[in-house]
């Protein structure tokens, strides 16, 4: 090969790679598609994750990698998917957790990493009712009965959390304030596994946890459920009845939701909440959702967008109302 | 007793199904690797390959996890006793044994105890998971926070066993890797503590980049400052194996590590680091030549490797019997079980029978793997030593900044990983044993939040370690510690005088 030739098809080859993403622009996605996942593996957001951007694969026949962005309780992972480029080839999957970071960033006098309009919601995945539950070393039988109680004893039961402000912690709180107990004494963990286990070992007295975390030691009898946090009952606990049928307005979900970054343009947002609805109705993302025990709950863009406004209310309220802690 | 041999045997007909024993067979392969690279841990290891077992059934998938997870423990020791870089976090405290050993020439030596103990330690882990699972597992529930905290204090007086310098210096390592640990989001207020800003830093400063930045980096950024002979530490094959004397000297060691290590496995939380370091201060507490620990010594090898696979076969007892995952290991696994439809739970020994017992039996023949697959694999090992360093190192420190990388994917643990290694070559240079640092890092974020909980717990009352009993037995168990060095000091002062007496009288 002579020097010209050499040239010549160097400059070709070049042109040629330079044109291909120019051509590939014009049908979304043309390459891999990144999925944040803000949370350690084995928790709910892993659970739901993973069988949906094997799903997404499916309906965009490009690679969609699960990254796993942990720590923080979820924060670093919220910044991440805040600051990817906003292009659509990068998705962040997040819960509750992202609803709460400004206002407790707030209450401590920080300036915020992120607040909730960096971000564009595509969809809502999951969503799992909580429930109260109690051991089966408290006499409880009733949500009333544990009220009662706790009127009578303030400060004196112990309530564990995976963590302070976390969702696991709000709705304790949004429970007290709707049923006007004085505060019970909070037991943060690090974790929802932790937390359970403190409430098996009986190192706290109650906790509220998703059905799905919690429905094994439910059916074998070493948690109680008192009532649901859910709009309706679950279906795998017809018997336990939501705190709205109590009479005590409390509503609250552990949901995973699909967020793309503020900027991405509008046809591309429109292509992938398409998409992400197409996965969600997959059998293999059913059936893998199923299996794990979780109430699917799917919402599209412009359901999961009205839903996330009244969730974050119920957020910042209970972020207000647990105040600064020490 | 009988239904459980029962049990068992139709477990070993599943787990020697073709397709079950090589799903074993690739799990226990894949966790010798993850073991062996630096940084790369097992759970980063599980949490690639769990979309891979999305087309297998719940039985093949657990096995293949699994065997990731217990195999790791086999592999971490490799590169601690050949380079001093921990392959993962429980092998850390086998860089200072296994490494001297490695440097007189008995890297082979040191390699077979580690397997063989390793072995040794995982069947004995799964004969008592077989046997006696159920009730051990009741006792996981009872290790509340305030049980933690007394063992913590346990692990803070064993701090003072850590290390071959004077008592001095290790405790200087270990405040500062107390320090260090404190870095992070306080979990009971919401305050964010020495972060600077960084979200990254809101989990406070992770085990893995510490330990390879300040064993590995730290031990690299030395060599050339130190005249190197290639020839030291790579034996001749017949060489390879332990002698007589070394079994002899390893096996009590394996037996209290393999004990030690399983019932510490059986506590949630990030066990089975611990139960190395432990099983390390009781070796050398209990030697007849403390001396000798630091040198090369070949209970500081046996000990904690067997411990530490004790402790991944511990950590199952909870898990399967209550569905409770000890550490963010068995977590996964429970979540991969949950995604193939089994949920993990006090029922799944009754509901999925083949599941549990092919699963128990499948760690039997995987760990009759590990052996077979990891003692071969000594001479090969060994003879990475003999690259020279100018080519090993580089290709060491890639795999250091990548596995390290990988744990979090976060760039932020790759420049704590860097300034470790320079705050190590540091310490090598004045003589600074870094093991304590590393211990007191994963003690002080359990111990402050377990001290706090358990504080949380009785409202303020301290009394709440005396009067609950695996506490209170505990802290028992510090007071003896403490009055016996106490006591031998009383006594060597007397010692001390004595000879002054006599040396005052000899003269007079």
């Amino acid at each position: 090969m002579d020097r010209r030739t050499f040239v010549i098809g160097t400059a070709a080859s070049t042109a040629a790679l330079a044109a291909g993403p120019a051509f590939a622009q014009e049908a979304f996605p043309s390459r891999a598609i990144t999925v944040i996942n803000a949370f350690p593996p084995g928790g709910v957001n892993d659970i739901v994750t993973r069988p949906f951007a094997s799903a997404l694969e499916a309906v965009f026949k490009q690679p969609c990698v699960v990254e796993t962005k942990a720590g923080a309780g979820g924060q670093v992972g919220a910044q991440v998917g805040a600051n990817a480029k906003p292009d659509g080839y990068t998705l962040l999957s997040h819960n509750n957790g992202i609803s709460g970071y400004e206002e407790v960033d707030k209450l401590f006098g920080r300036q915020p990493k992120t607040t909730r309009g960096d971000f564009i919601p595509l969809a809502r995945l999951v969503a799992d009712p909580v429930l109260l539950l109690v051991n089966d070393q408290q006499p409880y039988k009733t949500a009333k009965e544990l009220i009662d109680d706790a009127k009578k004893r303030p400060e004196t039961i112990v309530y564990s959390s995976g963590g302070l402000y976390g969702a696991t912690h709000l709705p304790v709180v949004l429970f007290e304030k709707a049923t006007g107990i004085p505060k019970m004494r909070h037991l943060p963990t690090n974790g929802g596994g932790p937390a359970i286990t403190a409430l098996l070992g009986n190192n706290a007295q109650v906790s509220t946890q998703t059905v799905s975390a919690t429905l094994q030691h439910v059916k074998a009898g070493k948690l109680r459920p008192l009532a649901s946090f859910g709009g309706t009952r679950s279906k795998s606990l017809p018997d336990v009845p939501t705190l709205k049928e109590l009479g005590y307005d409390v509503e609250y979900y552990l949901w995973v939701g699909i967020f793309a970054p503020k900027g991405t343009p509008a046809n591309i947002v429109s292509t992938l909440s398409g998409a992400i609805e197409k996965a969600a109705a997959s059998d293999a993302f059913k059936a893998a959702i199923a299996n794990a025990g979780l109430e699917p709950g799917f919402l599209n863009a412009a359901g999961f967008a009205k839903f996330w406004a009244d969730d974050a209310k119920r957020s910042d309220e209970a972020v207000k109302l647990i105040g600064r802690v020490g | 007793m009988e239904a459980t041999l029962l049990s068992l045997a139709h477990g070993f007909s599943v787990a020697l199904q073709p397709d079950n024993l090589w799903y074993a067979f690739l799990g226990c392969l894949v966790g010798t690797l993850v073991g062996v690279l630096p940084g790369i841990g097992p759970l980063s290891g599980i949490s690639i390959l769990l979309p891979v077992t999305f087309g297998l059934n719940a039985t093949q998938a657990v096995i293949m996890l699994a065997g990731i997870y217990y195999g790791s423990q086999y592999g971490g020791s490799t590169t601690s006793i050949l380079m001093r870089i921990p392959g993962e976090a429980a092998s850390v405290i086998t860089c200072i044994d296994g490494n001297a050993m490695a440097r007189r020439g008995r890297a082979g030596a040191a390699l077979c105890i580690a397997a063989v103990g390793s072995f040794v330690a995982g069947t004995f882990g799964l004969l008592m998971l077989t046997v006696i699972a159920p009730p051990l597992a009741t006792i996981a529930l009872r290790f509340g926070p305030p049980e933690y905290t007394a063992l913590l204090v346990l692990g803070l007086i064993f701090l003072a066993y850590m290390s071959s310098t004077s008592l001095v210096r290790t405790l200087l390592m270990a405040c500062l890797g107390l320090v260090f640990g404190m870095i992070g989001i306080d979990n009971m207020t919401g305050h964010f503590r020495y972060s600077f800003d960084l979200a990254e830093l809101g989990d406070g400063i992770g085990i893995v980049p510490v330990a390879v930045g300040l064993f590995g980096l730290g031990e690299i950024l030395a060599t050339p400052s130190k005249h190197v002979t290639g020839e030291v530490i790579s034996p001749k094959f017949r060489e390879m194996l332990p002698t007589r004397q070394e079994w002899r000297e390893a096996i009590w060691p394996i037996g209290r590590g393999s004990l030690l290590g399983f019932l510490i496995g059986i506590i949630p939380g990030s066990a089975h680091i611990i139960s190395s370091f432990l099983s390390y201060a009781l070796e050398k507490r209990i030697s007849k030549h403390p001396e000798k620990f630091g040198k090369g010594a070949v209970a500081g090898v046996a000990g904690p490797e067997s411990a530490n696979n004790g402790a991944s076969t511990g950590a199952f007892v909870p898990m399967l019997s209550l569905g409770i995952p000890t550490g963010p290991i068995t977590a996964v696994l429970i979540g991969a079980l949950m995604i193939h439809g089994v949920p993990a739970g006090p029922q799944l020994v009754s509901d999925h029978r083949d599941l549990f017992w092919g699963f128990v039996a499948s760690m039997y023949v995987g760990n009759v793997m590990l052996l077979a697959l990891n003692l071969p694999m000594v001479g090969l090992f060994v003879s990475v030593l003999r690259i020279p360093y100018a080519y090993l190192y580089p290709l060491i420190i890639m795999f250091c900044i990548v596995g390290v990388y990988e744990v979090n994917h976060s760039i932020v643990d790759v420049w704590i990983m860097l300034i470790m290694g320079l705050i190590g070559y540091a310490l090598r240079k004045f003589s600074f044993d870094p093991a304590p640092l590393v211990l007191g890092l994963v003690i002080a974020p359990i111990f402050e939040q377990s001290l706090r909980q358990s504080l949380i717990m009785s409202n303020g009352n301290y009394f709440i370690f005396f009067d609950r009993p695996i506490a209170l037995g505990l802290m028992l168990v510090c007071a003896i510690l403490l009055g016996l060095s106490a006591l031998s000091f009383v006594l060597k002062r007397k010692d001390w005088r004595d000879r002054l007496a006599k040396v005052e009288a000899g003269e007079g």
